[in-house]
């Protein structure tokens, strides 16, 4: 069989489930809401009252989603560094583990975070046991900080997992040689690994900014509800239907959020240049 | 090297403690005998699985959630299989476009996912929301997983030993079931038990595509969103053996490689 007839069924999948019905929501995103019905409209309304209404909010929920990719990649780089360079034999069972815990449950893994940081959670009863505090402290949950402590816990092994696949196709010797040949432990990384690493650091970046960006159960749960976009993007489709002015929220959330990728993606590559 | 060894260990130790710990405590605190989450605990029980079990929404969310990831298990092997055959076929550069290309709804939130799902099949084709529509849903963002996996799998295969089937004489469809398939077997299951988890965990996708009805991480949604009773540790936990079961089942069937 030619190898395009093998693969029309997963791109019949894609295309009509993912192209077609983006490209839908991208034309509702151009209409019109009147009497709580939706018209076929060509206008720009929504847009504009996206970034009238949302701009700020919309900045906002950038650099959230920002800060947490950045954390994210971060710790994920140093684990997988360490995996890859430092742990010799255990690199299986920490990726393993890693793996593990990518299935442990989207809805899971916030909620323990919400057992954790909340009034009655444990670290309030570690605080209080300790003596460390005399009342319970409110702002460990429903503050921009739970909600980016629960994310990065959510997206970490799957950023791990690209930066980890990029860093095993570096062969152990050409960091020790670039350390040989006089370079200092940090210019030796600069050199040898960043550059390689760039697709792997980019995917796990990317997909934590975007999955980040648009979350809107993590705020609900540990960050007081309406903190971050996805949240109004959600209440437009579920209370609120108005369908249109959500797809144009969406759209500009997702663009906005891929150009900072992008950005970043450039940024990192002028860095790590040789 | 860069740092200390002793920090090297601390770190990791650090990121692992993170990782697993919170796990760690919704599993404990499913078996914990008093209703608040903080510890110490006190004293073990298995009351909250009893409330659970006798919640009469549990057993047709388990059931619904054991139909769809079944159904996205099946589905998503038999398409990933066939594309990750069609895509070792292909130069190396060619495949990783069209990877990267089929990818791309993984790396989407599902919020995004799922609005334009909803658009498309009420307002464009007027169709029933239920269990079909949630595993065409879910199908969308699972499948790349599968490809990527299968991929990996077919890139390492040792295609002389297809050549030498058909060699003898074997037509491309038989020297497929009697060589390659066996051969591959393993990996299939466990690509098919990896969907099977994220099926199982999808929640925002099912959440808008289901209409009626619940699985079980949109019960958990109902239940977090009303109250704060320890049953949702028992189905969280309940939930967790699954996916991280099926996992681990999957690792050992083969040597995956994201």
């Amino acid at each position: 069989m030619r190898p395009g007839a093998l693969l029309v069924p997963a791109l019949a999948v894609f295309a009509g489930l993912f192209a077609l019905p983006a490209g839908a929501l991208f034309v509702v995103s151009f209409w019109s809401v009147r009497a709580r019905m939706m018209r076929p409209d060509l206008t720009l309304s929504n847009y504009a009252e996206t970034f009238a209404d949302y701009g700020g909010l919309l900045l906002y929920t950038l650099a959230m989603a920002g800060l947490v990719a950045l954390l994210t990649t971060l710790v994920a780089f140093g684990f997988a560094f360490a995996a890859r360079f430092r742990a010799g034999r255990r690199a299986d069972l920490l990726i393993y583990l890693a793996l593990v815990t990518l299935f442990g449950g989207y809805l899971v893994k916030i909620y323990a975070w919400k057992s954790i940081l909340g009034r009655d959670g444990i670290l309030n009863g570690a605080l209080l046991g300790l003596w460390l505090v005399e009342a319970p402290v409110d702002a460990l949950i429903y503050s921009p900080g739970a909600v980016i402590v629960t994310l990065c816990y959510f997206l970490l092994p799957f950023a791990i997992l690209p930066i980890y696949g990029a860093l095993r196709a570096i062969p152990e010797n050409h960091l020790a040689a670039a350390r040989d040949l006089g370079a200092g432990p940090f210019r030796a990384v600069r050199d040898v690994v960043l550059p390689r690493a760039e697709r792997g650091v980019a995917v796990a970046f990317t997909l934590s900014f975007l999955i980040a960006a648009g979350d809107y159960v993590t705020p609900r749960f540990v960050g007081g509800g309406a903190s971050l976009m996805g949240h109004f993007i959600e209440t437009k489709f579920t209370v609120g239907f108005d369908w249109p002015l959500g797809a144009a929220m969406a759209f500009t959330l997702m663009l906005s959020a891929l150009a900072v990728c992008v950005a970043m993606r450039l940024a990192y590559r002028r860095a790590v240049r040789p | 090297m860069s740092l200390p060894g002793a920090l090297w260990t601390l770190f990791v130790t650090a990121v692992l403690v993170f990782l697993l710990l919170p796990l760690a405590l919704v599993v404990l605190f499913s078996f914990n005998q008093a209703a608040l989450t903080s510890l110490p605990i006190s004293g073990l029980t298995l009351d909250w699985y009893a409330t659970l079990f006798a919640n009469r929404s549990f057993l047709p969310a388990l059931r619904n959630s054991l139909i769809v990831g079944a159904a996205v298990g099946l589905l998503s092997v038999l398409f990933g299989t066939l594309a990750a055959l069609g895509l070792v076929r292909l130069r190396p550069g060619r495949a990783a476009a069209l990877i990267d290309l089929l990818s791309a709804p993984m790396m989407m939130p599902a919020l995004v996912i799922a609005i334009a799902l909803l658009v498309f099949f009420v307002r464009f084709l007027g169709a029933r929301m239920g269990l079909p529509t949630v595993i065409l849903g879910q199908l969308v963002v699972i499948q790349p997983f599968v490809i990527a996996i299968l991929y990996a799998r077919l890139s390492a295969f040792d295609w002389r030993l297809v050549d030498g089937a058909r060699d003898l004489g074997a037509g491309p469809l038989r020297a497929f079931l009697d060589v390659t398939l066996p051969i591959i077997r393993p990996s299939l299951i466990g690509a098919g038990l990896i969907a099977l988890s994220l099926s199982l965990d999808d929640f925002v996708i099912t959440f808008f595509m289901i209409g009626s009805g619940n699985t079980l991480p949109t019960l958990v949604w109902g239940l977090v969103r009303t109250s704060l009773d320890p049953t949702i540790n028992a189905v969280a936990t309940l939930l967790l053996v699954l996916s991280i079961g099926s996992t681990i089942v999957a690792l050992r069937l083969g040597r995956h490689r994201f």
